[in-house]
């Protein structure tokens, strides 16, 4: 805001600018960026192949409520 | 670290970011149309045996002319095959026993169906530019018309495996060509912590979840063999890579890399050699990520995983390479 006030005067009140992190924008960014760059289904670590629930014996969907 | 790599090392988290949100809705969505558990094809006679070959959509699969010499071969294990390669698949007189879709994109996927709503070629060029099927880069309403009247045509033959954040037009697609669908849930993540989005899931609809790899290719060779139960596995047209003298622009991040990185985005791409063929291909961050998870799972799979896509980048000790015919034959004498 700053530089958008310049004059042959001077403000008596202290103009507070918000702090904006660079690091949060920049990361925002990436985090953006990168999202577009990711596969059609995601991958979890060392969580084997297949998961069928609690207890699993899940053999088929469970009754919906359709 | 090279920029491919170290945009490949951060995936992970960017995937689940690209597509738990619509993946979420289209599981609302679809729900009504849940009838059967994928769990339910492990008691269903697919092909013979306890080999299947599982196909991709990489350009390998047209290069090598992998498809007619699977047809040729008389073949009688099973076929699993992703959405990508099935009017591949048709048009070579191949019918998959099961194709796989998973993909959330809500206008896209559709068109590896034939899209009967397409009355014009779309604005969005991701079929004229994408290297998966060449026959969808020409004229792209014919090839379209073509592949609705073979997937109506071998509909009844075939399965579907479809997640359950796979977009509704497909879904509708697969009930239209007369195609059983199967039901799972994409495993979005760890399932062991207190608020997992893939436990909510699972409660909501009871399906299994299932660890996808990053991407179709490697999620019907997960279904292969923890749901198939099949033993000795091999790939065709799972290239997660581009062969040597592919232009940028026809690969298939290239519109995202571009605006990036700008005039450096080539920076991003990583070169692989691929012995089978003597040839130095390459491949984009997100291919180099599919290629990274797809070795160390199948170091963990209780199957044998073997690559005769004769080309791509895909290889390693966990999968050995081997032409497709001896595989065949090996599968052949096993049967």
């Amino acid at each position: 805001m700053k530089e958008f006030l310049k004059g042959n005067y001077k403000l008596k009140t202290v103009i507070k600018e918000p702090v904006v992190s660079d690091t949060s924008s920049t990361d925002e960014f990436e985090k953006q960026a990168l999202s577009r760059l990711g596969g059609s289904i995601c991958f979890v670590s060392k969580k084997g192949f297949l998961w069928k629930g609690e207890d699993g014996k899940t053999d088929g969907p469970r009754e919906t409520d359709r | 670290m090279d920029l491919g790599k170290r945009i490949a090392s951060q995936l992970e988290a960017a995937t689940f970011e690209r597509i738990a949100g619509v993946g979420l809705e289209n599981a609302a969505v679809n729900r009504p149309k849940i009838e059967r558990s994928i769990l339910e094809l492990g008691d269903v006679a697919l092909g013979d045996g306890d080999s299947a070959v599982v196909v991709g959509a990489g350009p390998s699969l047209h290069r090598r002319d992998s498809l007619a010499r699977l047809r040729k071969s008389g073949y009688t294990g099973t076929v699993v095959a992703v959405d990508g390669a099935l009017g591949s698949c048709l048009r070579a007189g191949v019918v998959p026993h099961l194709v796989v879709s998973v993909d959330p994109h809500r206008e896209r996927i559709v068109r590896w169906f034939g899209d009967p709503a397409m009355t014009a070629a779309p604005a969005d060029d991701y079929f004229r530019r994408q290297e998966m099927d060449p026959a969808q880069a020409q004229d792209e309403v014919a090839a379209n018309r073509a592949l609705i009247g073979l997937v109506n045509a071998h509909g009844p033959q075939m399965r579907a495996a479809v997640a359950t954040s796979a977009a509704p037009a497909v879904v509708a697609r697969c009930e239209a060509a007369g195609i059983a669908m199967y039901w799972w849930n994409p495993m979005y993540d760890d399932y062991d912590k207190p608020d997992s989005v893939s436990r909510r899931l699972h409660r909501t609809n009871g399906l299994p979840c299932l660890n996808g790899g990053g991407n179709v290719g490697t999620a019907a060779w997960v279904i292969t063999h923890a749901v198939l139960g099949k033993r000795r596995i091999g790939l065709v047209g799972i290239d997660f890579g581009y062969p040597p003298g592919t232009p940028y622009e026809r690969t298939q991040y290239y519109p995202e890399l571009r605006e990036m990185f700008g005039d450096r985005y080539a920076e991003a791409f990583i070169p692989v050699d691929s012995p089978f063929v003597g040839e130095r291909w390459f491949t984009d961050p997100a291919y180099y990520w599919f290629r990274t998870v797809f070795l160390d799972m199948a170091r963990e799979a209780d199957a044998e995983t073997v690559n005769c896509t004769e080309g791509g980048v895909l290889h390693g000790d966990s999968v050995p390479l081997l032409p497709l015919e001896d595989f065949l034959a090996k599968a052949d004498r096993r049967e």
